[in-house]
Formats: C-alpha cells, sequence, structure tokens
C-alpha cells in the first residue's frame, strides 16, 4: 500500500479525539466494509453488528495502528473476519445451511486486495469530485446519472447551451485529473508501473 | 483490475470510473454511516477490553457436553489480561460471573448510549434483567479498580 498522506493525517487527528477526521474516516471507507459485508448476504441486523464491531475496533485501534497507511487493508480484513464470524455463528445455531456457496466461508486475499485498490479509487474520485466547482459537479452529476440526461435536459436544467456541453465536460475532467487527490492517485500507478525500477519519492 | 495507469485515462474511462465511485458512496445505507459515526463516543475509554473468547452459538457441540446440566440457552466468555467475565442466558435472565471472583459494580451500555447497572456481589455474580432486547456492552468496575469493557452482545 502506498502512503496516502492524507490517510495519515486522518489516522493521527482522529487517534488524538478530532471527530471531523473520525467522521471523513467513515465517510470514506464506510463504501468498502459495506461492500464486503453485502457480499455475505447478511441480515440488516447481522450488518449492523459488523459495522459496529468493525469501527469499534477501529476506535480503539487508531492510537496503535503502526502504520496508518494500511487502514484500508486493516478494515477490509477485520471486515470479513467479522462477516465470517457471524455467518459461522449462524450456520451452527441452525445447524442449517445458508444457500452460501463454500467458498465464502474462505478469506480469499486476492479479492480483498481488489476490493481495497477499488475502495481507494473511489475514495479519491468522490475526494477529486468534492474538489470541483460546484458548476463542474451538476453538469457531471447529470452526465452520470442512471438513466444520463439528454443534453436538452441539462440545457434546460444548467442553463449550458448544448453546443458547450462537450467541451466543459472536457474541461470539468481535466480539472478532476490535476486535482491533488487524483494526482496521488496516478503517482501510485507509475510506482506500480515501473517494474524493478525505483520507487519514486 | 484496477492496478493500471489511471493517469492515461481517457474521458469516458475517467467519467465511469467517477460514476461507479459515487454509486458505491450511494449505495451506502445512512444509518451504517451513522453506526460507525457514533462509535467515536467510545474513543479514550480508559477500561480495559476483554474479547470475546467463547460463544455457544458458535461451538454448541462442545456446549453440550459442558453445560447438558444446565437451562442454560447460550454461554458466553469474555477475558481480558486481568480478569473474565462468565455470562449464562437462561430464559428469562442474564446471569454472570466475574473470575477471579470479585466485587463492584456491572454498567450495561445500549447502542443508543443508555446506561444501567447492577451489583456484583463479593463472589462476582451478577444478574442482568431484563435482558437488554438489543445489542448491548458491558462494563465491569471492580471494587479494586479493574476496568473491563466486553465488545457488543446480541442475544
Amino acid at each position: 500500500m502506498r502512503d496516502d498522506p492524507h490517510v495519515v493525517a486522518l489516522v493521527t487527528r482522529a487517534s488524538g479525539g478530532d471527530q471531523d477526521a473520525w467522521y471523513e474516516i467513515v465517510d470514506r471507507y464506510a463504501p468498502l466494509v459495506y461492500t464486503i459485508c453485502t457480499r455475505y448476504r447478511l441480515s440488516k441486523h447481522d450488518v449492523e453488528d459488523v459495522a459496529q464491531n468493525v469501527w469499534l475496533l477501529l476506535v480503539e485501534q487508531l492510537g496503535k495502528l503502526r502504520e496508518p497507511a494500511a487502514l484500508p487493508g486493516w478494515l477490509a480484513t477485520t471486515t470479513t473476519r467479522e462477516c465470517l464470524r457471524v455467518v459461522t455463528a449462524a450456520n451452527k445455531a441452525e445447524r442449517l445451511g445458508t444457500g452460501l456457496d463454500d467458498s465464502v466461508l474462505f478469506i480469499d486475499d486476492a479479492a480483498i486486495d481488489e476490493e481495497i485498490l477499488m475502495a481507494e479509487q473511489n475514495a479519491a474520485l468522490r475526494a477529486a469530485f468534492a474538489e470541483l466547482p460546484p458548476r463542474c459537479q451538476q453538469l457531471l452529476s447529470m452526465l452520470i446519472s442512471d438513466p444520463p440526461h439528454s443534453y436538452a435536459e441539462i440545457h434546460a436544467r444548467l442553463g449550458i447551451p448544448v453546443g458547450s456541453i462537450g467541451p466543459q465536460r472536457a474541461r470539468c475532467l481535466e480539472r478532476m485529473r490535476r486535482s491533488s487527490a487524483f494526482t496521488a492517485l496516478a503517482a501510485g500507478d507509475a510506482r506500480i508501473d515501473i517494474q524493478g525500477g525505483e520507487p519514486s519519492a | 483490475m484496477v492496478s493500471q495507469v489511471r493517469d492515461s485515462w481517457d474521458d469516458e474511462r475517467l467519467l465511469s470510473a467517477l460514476s461507479e465511485a459515487i454509486k458505491a458512496r450511494q449505495a451506502v445505507p445512512s444509518w451504517f454511516i451513522e453506526t460507525g459515526k457514533n462509535a467515536f463516543a467510545w474513543h479514550n475509554i480508559d477500561a480495559e477490553l476483554a474479547q470475546l473468547t467463547y460463544d455457544s452459538n458458535v461451538d454448541r457441540r462442545e456446549a453440550a457436553v459442558m453445560r447438558s446440566e444446565t437451562a442454560s440457552i447460550r454461554a458466553l466468555t469474555f477475558t481480558s489480561a486481568h480478569l473474565s467475565l462468565e455470562l449464562e442466558v437462561t430464559e428469562n435472565s442474564l446471569l454472570g460471573q466475574i473470575i477471579p471472583p470479585r466485587a463492584g459494580t456491572l454498567e450495561i451500555h445500549t447502542r443508543a448510549g443508555e446506561i444501567s447497572t447492577t451489583e456484583v456481589d463479593e463472589i462476582g455474580c451478577f444478574a442482568v434483567d431484563p435482558i437488554p432486547d438489543s445489542p448491548f456492552r458491558l462494563r465491569c468496575r471492580a471494587a479494586d479498580g479493574t476496568d473491563v469493557l466486553t465488545g457488543w452482545v446480541t442475544i
């Protein structure tokens, strides 16, 4: 895992009692924890149980995390372990299969790694998006909504001439690429990409 | 795979990745986020943490052998460096004992932040009545100063 200075700072601040930093950690990583929970087809009650334990353990570990940058990995592993605990307890208590494939009862390291990479990418993209000016956020939101809005609707809603939507979209995306969050993400790729090369500073 | 050089993404790729990122965040229910935020209330609690080391629901066969003479529905053990908390759930109450035995006060904390207390007698026994119907955790403040907190329990 690369050292994300932003994550390191968040962990340090939260561990010193900064509630806003904690809220940001939760906001940033809740999708990672939630995605892992959904893979185990837990009831809402069990998901709540897992979430409670994972965040509580993290609150207690904050000051002890040796490498705050390893936080997403720690969260993914802890969530997986908590999900397995709940699934195992339910299986044994009911003496019934849950209909779950046996494969979910093993910790698949490759799948977890993929989940972590995806979570980091998503967090960086959301951070980059948040750095955009409101006009760009509105335009990109309309473009990625499901179903997507037509250029005519975008024109009606945002008042952008239809002919300007394409160029504005390109400018907004370019701004995203230049954001600190996206630059940090891409810098991590550059290091992975140079096989055998020295990691850049 | 995500591990590609994201610097070279074209507009389409970047926009679809952004769309995925925002959808992943929107898929998370607000109560889930709240659970995470509320956990911060436990920051800097001085109590020693007791881990769940035995749960009859997880190993029922062992429980049947060990506790067949009791009417226990479920048995749990929490262990910390200084003491263990043994819990036994019967039909209408939650009985517990602190080992090694010592007197003190037991706090029952709910997720909503409510705290109720019950006395722990000289041989370390206590009763929680009624059994909380939502998740709770127990904090044992022994007369000798030992302060131990369990993880969340759902009966």
